[in-house]
C-alpha cells in the first residue's frame, strides 16, 4: 500500500527509496508478520485462508482499523484515550435506535459522528485547556459512557433495523464495503497527517512540545482539533460496527479500546508520542484480526487472546524503548 | 554606510543581578563580527535580546538606523534577524524541508502545503551553502550535528535574514565541518549578510572576523578590528588584569590524598582522566562549555558510573556505580543546575536539608521531626541562609541562598570529598563572597574540595592547583603561583596549541545520558 | 509540630472532609436505611477491597507514576487462588498465600519494566493490564472456581466484635500505610521522588529500588484483597476486579493527591474512599444501578482534577 503521492513518485533518486524503507520500517515488519502468520496458519488448516474467513475477518475488524486511525493520531500527540470502546459503543446504539426509529438513514449515519466529535472536542479541551492529563479526563470519560449506556438501556438488543442501513453489508465488486472504507479511510488519514499542516504539527507537538511552543504553534486548538477528528473517526466505526450484524447489542464491545490501542503503539506509534504512522496501526488491526482468528483455527482457545495482545503491546514498546533509548 | 544593527546603552537584570551593564556595539552589513566572553559575561543575554527572545531594560536596538523593540522572536525574525542556537531546535521526526520551512511554509493556492515549492526552495539554500549532498526529503533525526546544523542555518536564511546571530556553531563539530561551517559563513558574509558569531574558539575567530568585541561579568570592554590584535589581547581582554583579592583563601597545608582518580573513561566524553585531591586542598577545574568538566563529576559521583579506570579514596579502590554509593563514601556532590538537580523546589528548607541523610536522622527508619529541625536551624545560622525559617519552601528564596540550602543538604552528610559545580553560577556578589568564605572554610576543616567553575578570577582567586579540561582531558595543570588569567585562558582557548583548530568534544552537557 | 501538620492538611483535606459530612447528612436525610449501624458497616466490609489498593496506589500516584493493571492482577490472583485450591489440590492456607505472592510478583513485574527498561508507568502497566488479564481468562478458560470450605467464606462475610473483618483489616493498613508515608524515610523518598526524580536521584536517594517496592505492594495488595474478595463472594471468575482500577484511582485523587506528583496523604486517601463510598450507597438507596453509579464515579473523578488544578493555580 503505497501512500506517495504521484507527483512526487515521479522524481525517484535511489536515496529516496532507502529512506522510504528506513521509515516504514515498522510496517514492514507487521507486513511480513501477516505473511508468515497466512502462510503457516494457512498450511496448517487450509479454512483459514479461505475467502469466506478472510471476507468475515475483514468485516468482523474493519471498524477497528477505522477507529485506530483517530487513536493513532491522538497517542502521536502525545496524549491517549482509554474511552473508546465505551464511545463507539454508545454511538452505535445511537445510530442502531435511530434507524429503528425511523429516522432518515442518512442521518443515522452522521448523527452518530457528529456526537463523536463533540463529546471528543469536549475531551480535547479539558486535556488542552485545563490541563487534566489525558489518561485521567478518558478514564472517567470511559465510565461514564460505558455506564451512562447500560442504564439507559440495560444492554437490551437492537434489533428490525432497515436494510438500507446496514451500510457494512453492502458489496461492492464482492468485497463488503468495510474493507473498502478502510482502505479508503486509511490512505486519505496517511496522506494528511504526512502532508498538511493540521498532519505536521500533530508530529511536531508531540515530538518535542517546547520546540513547537517556541516555533509558535498553537498547541491547544491543536489537541482540541485532534480530539475532535479522532471523534469523527469514532463515529466511522461506530456506524460500520453498529451495522455489521443485523443485531446490535447495546453494551459496550469488551476490550475494544485496548485492541485499538493496541492496533495503533504495535502498528509502530511510539506511546512517547511524535512518531507513527496511521499506514502502521491498520496494519496491525489486520494483524491483530488475523491473529484472534487463526487462534480459533490452531484450536487454541480464544481466551487466550487477551494475554497475546499484552505481549504485543509490550514487545513493541520494549524494542521503541531500546530504539531510543540504547538500554 | 548604515549599520545594519545598532546597539546602545543595553542593560538588562534578572532579578537582583545586573547581568548587561549599558552594553553599545554595533554591526554592518556583510561583516562577520565576532562576540566574545567568558561564560557568564552576557553574551547570551545580548543576543536574545537582539534576537526578540526577551527585552532589554534599558536602551535601545536599531535595526537599519530605525529604533525596534521585538515582543516575540517571530517579530524578530520577520525583520530579518535569524539565530542559530546551540541547543538545536528541530524536529527529528520531520523532514529537512519540513523543518526548514516550519511556521512559514509555501502554501498552495487552496491553503494546503506547497510541498513541491517547499523542497525546491530548501534545495536551493542548502546548494547556497554548500551541501548538495544533504537529501531535503532525509527525516532530520537521521543526520549528523553538523548537517543539522546546516538546515538551522538554511532555516535561517529561508527567512531571508539580513542579521544570522550564531551561538556557538562550532562547539559540537568536528574540525572538518567546523572548517565547511566556517566555509558558510564566509559566503554569508559575501551575500551581504551581517553575522554575529558568539564562539570561545580564538584561532576561528582570527580566520573568520572582521571585528571582535570583547564582554566581561556583563559589561562592554571594548571593540578592534581583528587585525589589531593578538590572541594575547584578547585573553586578557576577556579575563582581565587584575584579580579581585575578595577571595578570603585560607592557606593550608594540604593533608592526606584522599581522592584519587586513575584513568577515569566514560564514553566518549571523559576520557582517561587521573588526578588527585588532598586534604584540605581546593582544586578548581576550568575549561570552556563542553570540555567535560561536569561530566567528569557525574561520573566520580555516580550518576553516569565510569567505563574504565579506577577512583581510590584513601589509597583503596572502590566502586560508584550510583550516587548512593558515592554518599556512602563520604562523597558529595553540589550540581550545576540547583534548581533541577539540587533542591526540591516546593519543598521546605528543612526538608531540603535532610534529603541526603535521611536514614541517619531516623530511628528504625522513623524521621525524627526534632532533629530535622534542629539540624535546619542549625543550617540557617551555620551558613547564613536568609528565609523566614525552616518551614520556607525553597522555591522562595533567592539564587545564593537555594545555594546554601544545597550546600547544607551535603555538608549535613559530613563528607570527606566535595565537589562544586559552578557554585556561583547566577548569584549575587554578595552571597558569591558568602559561599567562597564557607568554601575556605570547609577546606580548612580537612576537606578535599573540587570545585568546577567557569569564572576564570573564581577558579584563580580560590584554588591551591588549577587543572585545565579540554574534550573530556585534563590538557594543563596549574599550581597556584603559575596560575596567571593568561597561561589558564590559553590553556582552555587552545589560543598556543598551534595552527590547528582543537578538536571538538563530542560530548555537550546535554548528551550525558541520566 | 501540629501547625506543621495543619499546614500541610489544610485547604484539600480539610475541604474534603467537609464535603463528606455535608454528604453524609444528606444522605441520612434522604434515606432512614443509610444511618443505621448493619448499613454503614456493611459499607465498610464492601469498600475493603478499593480501600485496601488505594493505599499503595497513593504512594504510586505521589511518585508520578500510575498502575492501571490492579483490576487485572486482581483477577489474576483470584483465578489462580482458585486453580492451586482445586486444580492442583493445594491446601487452602497455601493457595491463598500462593495467590498473594503471585500479586507480588506482577507488581513486581511492572515495576522491572518501569524501572530497569524506563517505559513510562502509563504505558507499562496498560500492558501488564491487558497481560495480566489475559492470562487470567487463558488460565481459567472462562470456569469459575466454587465450593470453597465455610471457614474461609466465613473470612470475608464474618464480624470480629461486631466489624466487619475486612474492616479491621483495612483499618490496620491504613495506619500503617500512614504511618510509612506520613513519618519515615521511605515515606520521603517517595514524596522526592515525585516532586523532582532527578534532584532526589542526585541527593543518593535509590529512586529505583524505591519504586519497584512501591509498584511490587500495589500488586501484592491487589492480590490480598482479591483472595479477601473471593471469600466475600464464594466463587472466583476471570473478570473480577474490571474497572477496578477506576474506583482506586478517584478514590485517591478525590483525597487530594495530586495526579503529577508530589503531593498527597492516606488520611486524605481515606476520606475520599468513605466519601466515593458514601456516593455509591447513596445512589444504591435512591434505586440508582450499579452502571448509573459508575457515571457518577467517572464523573467524580475528572471534576476532581478539574479543581484541584483550580485550587493549585491559587498559589501554592
Amino acid at each position: 500500500m503505497s501512500v506517495e503521492t504521484p507527483a512526487l513518485s515521479r522524481l525517484v533518486p535511489i536515496r529516496r527509496w532507502k529512506s522510504f524503507f528506513e521509515s516504514y520500517g515498522q510496517e514492514f515488519v507487521i507486513l511480513a508478520a501477516l505473511i508468515v502468520l497466512f502462510v503457516g496458519v494457512g498450511l496448517y488448516n487450509p479454512r483459514f485462508i479461505s475467502t469466506n474467513n478472510l471476507t468475515s475477518m475483514f468485516v468482523g475488524n474493519a471498524y477497528i482499523a477505522i477507529a485506530a486511525i483517530g487513536m493513532s493520531m491522538v497517542i502521536i500527540s502525545g496524549n491517549i484515550d482509554v474511552s473508546v470502546g465505551s464511545l463507539i459503543g454508545v454511538l452505535g446504539t445511537i445510530s442502531g435506535t435511530m434507524a429503528v426509529s425511523g429516522y432518515p438513514i442518512i442521518l443515522c449515519w452522521l448523527v452518530p459522528i457528529l456526537i463523536g466529535m463533540v463529546i471528543n472536542a469536549g475531551v480535547g479541551v479539558l486535556v488542552a485547556y485545563v490541563k487534566i492529563p489525558s489518561i485521567v479526563v478518558t478514564l472517567g470519560m470511559l465510565s461514564i459512557l460505558k455506564g451512562g449506556l447500560i442504564s439507559v438501556t440495560g444492554g437490551a438488543w437492537i434489533s428490525g433495523m432497515p436494510p438500507e442501513f446496514m451500510i457494512a453489508q453492502f458489496r461492492l465488486f464482492g468485497l463488503p464495503s468495510s474493507v473498502y472504507f478502510m482502505v479508503v479511510l486509511t490512505v486519505l488519514a496517511a496522506l494528511w497527517m504526512k502532508y498538511s499542516v493540521f498532519g505536521r504539527t500533530i508530529y511536531a507537538i508531540g515530538g518535542n512540545p517546547e520546540a513547537a511552543r517556541v516555533s509558535g504553534i498553537r498547541i491547544q486548538p491543536s489537541i482540541v482539533g485532534v480530539f475532535t477528528i479522532h471523534g469523527m473517526f469514532a463515529g466511522f466505526a461506530a456506524v460500520l460496527f453498529a451495522t455489521q450484524l443485523q443485531v446490535i447489542q447495546s453494551t459496550v464491545p469488551p476490550n475494544l479500546e485496548l485492541t485499538v490501542i493496541t492496533a495503533s503503539v504495535v502498528g509502530g506509534v511510539s506511546i512517547l508520542g511524535g512518531t507513527g504512522t496511521v499506514l502502521g496501526s491498520t496494519l496491525a488491526a489486520i494483524l491483530f484480526a488475523a491473529i484472534g482468528s487463526s487462534l480459533v483455527f490452531l484450536n487454541v482457545s480464544a481466551y487466550w487472546l487477551r494475554a497475546v495482545q499484552g505481549l504485543m503491546i509490550l514487545a513493541t514498546v520494549l524494542a521503541d524503548m531500546a530504539r531510543r533509548r540504547r538500554i | 554606510m548604515t549599520n545594519l544593527l545598532e546597539v546602545s546603552g543595553i542593560s538588562k537584570s534578572f532579578g537582583p543581578v545586573k547581568v548587561l551593564k549599558e552594553i553599545s556595539f554595533d554591526v554592518r552589513p556583510g561583516e562577520v563580527h565576532a562576540l566574545l566572553g567568558e561564560n557568564g559575561a552576557g553574551k547570551s543575554t545580548l543576543i536574545k535580546i537582539v534576537a526578540g527572545v526577551i527585552n532589554a531594560d534599558e536602551g535601545e536596538v536599531r535595526l537599519d538606523g530605525k529604533a525596534v523593540r521585538f515582543s516575540s522572536p517571530r517579530e524578530a525574525a520577520a525583520h530579518g534577524i535569524a539565530t542559530v542556537y546551540q541547543e538545536l531546535l528541530l524536529f527529528p521526526d520531520l523532514s529537512v524541508a519540513e523543518n526548514i520551512y516550519l511556521g512559514h511554509a509555501p502554501k498552495t493556492k487552496w491553503g494546503t502545503l506547497d510541498w513541491n515549492a517547499m523542497r525546491a526552495g530548501a534545495r536551493a539554500l542548502l546548494d547556497s551553502l554548500d551541501s548538495p549532498d544533504l537529501d531535503v526529503d532525509t527525516t532530520v533525526g537521521k543526520l549528523s550535528v553538523a548537517n543539522r546544523q546546516r538546515v538551522e542555518i538554511a532555516k535561517a536564511l529561508s527567512q531571508d535574514a539580513k542579521l544570522v546571530i550564531m551561538d556557538e556553531p562550532t562547539a559540537a563539530l568536528a574540525d572538518a565541518d567546523a572548517r565547511r561551517l566556517m566555509d558558510v559563513v564566509k559566503r554569508l558574509r559575501d551575500r551581504g549578510v551581517g553575522i554575529i558569531y558568539v564562539s570561545h574558539r580564538l584561532p576561528e575567530i582570527f580566520a573568520l572576523a572582521d571585528r571582535v568585541t570583547v564582554l566581561r561579568d556583563g559589561a562592554y570592554v571594548g571593540t578592534k578590528p581583528i587585525g589589531e590584535v593578538t590572541e594575547g589581547d584578547l585573553v586578557s581582554m576577556m579575563v582581565g588584569r587584575a584579580i579581585d583579592h575578595l577571595f578570603p583563601k585560607v592557606d593550608t597545608t594540604p593533608g592526606e590524598t584522599i581522592l584519587e582518580v586513575k584513568n577515569l573513561t566514560y564514553r566518549n566524553t571523559v576520557n582517561d582522566i587521573s588526578l588527585t585531591v588532598r586534604a584540605g586542598e581546593i582544586v578548581g577545574i576550568a575549561g570552556l562549555i563542553g570540555s567535560g568538566r561536569t561530566e567528569l563529576a557525574l561520573t566520580i559521583f555516580g550518576i553516569t558510573p565510569a567505563t574504565s579506570g579506577e577512583i581510590l579514596i584513601d589509597g583503596k579502590p572502590v566502586t560508584i556505580s550510583s550516587p548512593d554509593d558515592a554518599r556512602r563514601l563520604k562523597i558529595a556532590y553540589v550540581p550545576e543546575d540547583r534548581g533541577s538537580q539540587g533542591l526540591i523546589r516546593p519543598q521546605t528548607v528543612r526538608e531540603n536539608v535532610s534529603l541526603a541523610i535521611l536514614d541517619r536522622i531516623a530511628r528504625a527508619f522513623v524521621v525524627d521531626r526534632r532533629k530535622e529541625s534542629a539540624l535546619a536551624k542549625d543550617a540557617i545560622e551555620r551558613f547564613g541562609i536568609r528565609t523566614r525559617g525552616p518551614e520556607q519552601r525553597v522555591k522562595q528564596l533567592s539564587g545564593g541562598n537555594q545555594q546554601k540550602v544545597v550546600l547544607a543538604k551535603w555538608i549535613a552528610t559530613e563528607p570527606r570529598v566535595l565537589i562544586m559545580d559552578e557554585p556561583t553560577r547566577g548569584i549575587d556578589v554578595g552571597a558569591k563572597a558568602e559561599i567562597h568564605a564557607l568554601m575556605s572554610r570547609l577546606a580548612g576543616q580537612g576537606l578535599a574540595v573540587l570545585m568546577i567553575s567557569s569564572e576564570l578570577p573564581e577558579v584563580l582567586g580560590m584554588s591551591d592547583r588549577v587543572l585545565v579540561m579540554r574534550g573530556g582531558r585534563i590538557v594543563a595543570q596549574f599550581d597556584r603561583k603559575d596560575a596567571t588569567p593568561d597561561a589558564v585562558g590559553a590553556a582552555m582557548t587552545a589560543a598556543k596549541a598551534g595552527a590547528s583548530l582543537e578538536s571538538a568534544p563530542a560530548g555537550l552537557r546535554g548528551a550525558a545520558a541520566l | 509540630m501540629a501547625t506543621m501538620v495543619m499546614n500541610r492538611m489544610l485547604r484539600h483535606e480539610v475541604i474534603l472532609a467537609a464535603l463528606l459530612i455535608a454528604a453524609l447528612i444528606v444522605l441520612a436525610g434522604q434515606s432512614e436505611h443509610f444511618w443505621t449501624a448493619d448499613n454503614l458497616l456493611n459499607q465498610g466490609r464492601l469498600m475493603a477491597e478499593v480501600g485496601l489498593i488505594a493505599l499503595p496506589m497513593t504512594f504510586v500516584i505521589v511518585t508520578g507514576g500510575i498502575d492501571l493493571s490492579v483490576g487485572s492482577i486482581f483477577g489474576l490472583s483470584a483465578i489462580l487462588l482458585g486453580v492451586f485450591w482445586q486444580n492442583l489440590g493445594m491446601p487452602l492456607p497455601v493457595a491463598m498465600l500462593g495467590a498473594v505472592i503471585v500479586g507480588a510478583v506482577a507488581g513486581l513485574g511492572n515495576g522491572f519494566i518501569i524501572t530497569r527498561f524506563k517505559v513510562p508507568p502509563l504505558i507499562a502497566t496498560l500492558a501488564t493490564l491487558a497481560l495480566y488479564r489475559g492470562l487470567a481468562e487463558g488460565i481459567s478458560q472462562a470456569r469459575s472456581v466454587r465450593g470453597y470450605p465455610d471457614w474461609f467464606l466465613g473470612l470475608g462475610t464474618n464480624d470480629l466484635l461486631g466489624v466487619p473483618n475486612q474492616l479491621w483489616l483495612m483499618i490496620l493498613c491504613f495506619v500503617i500505610a500512614a504511618f510509612i508515608l506520613g513519618m519515615t524515610t521511605f515515606g520521603r523518598t517517595t514524596y522526592a521522588i515525585g516532586s523532582n526524580e532527578v534532584a532526589a536521584r542526585f541527593s543518593g536517594l535509590r529512586v529505583d529500588r524505591a519504586k519497584l517496592l512501591i509498584y511490587g505492594a500495589s500488586g501484592l495488595i491487589a492480590g490480598l484483597a482479591a483472595v479477601i474478595f473471593v471469600s466475600r463472594v464464594s466463587t472466583t471468575r476471570s473478570d473480577m476486579g474490571t474497572g477496578l482500577e477506576l474506583d482506586v484511582i478517584t478514590a485517591v485523587v478525590l483525597g487530594g493527591t495530586s495526579i503529577f506528583g508530589g503531593r498527597g496523604t492516606i488520611i486524605g486517601t481515606g476520606l475520599g474512599l468513605i466519601l466515593m463510598q458514601a456516593l455509591k450507597n447513596g445512589l444504591a438507596l435512591s434505586g440508582v444501578k450499579g452502571d448509573g453509579t459508575i457515571v457518577v464515579i467517572g464523573a467524580v473523578l475528572i471534576a476532581a482534577i478539574l479543581v484541584g488544578n483550580l485550587l493549585s493555580r491559587d498559589g501554592d
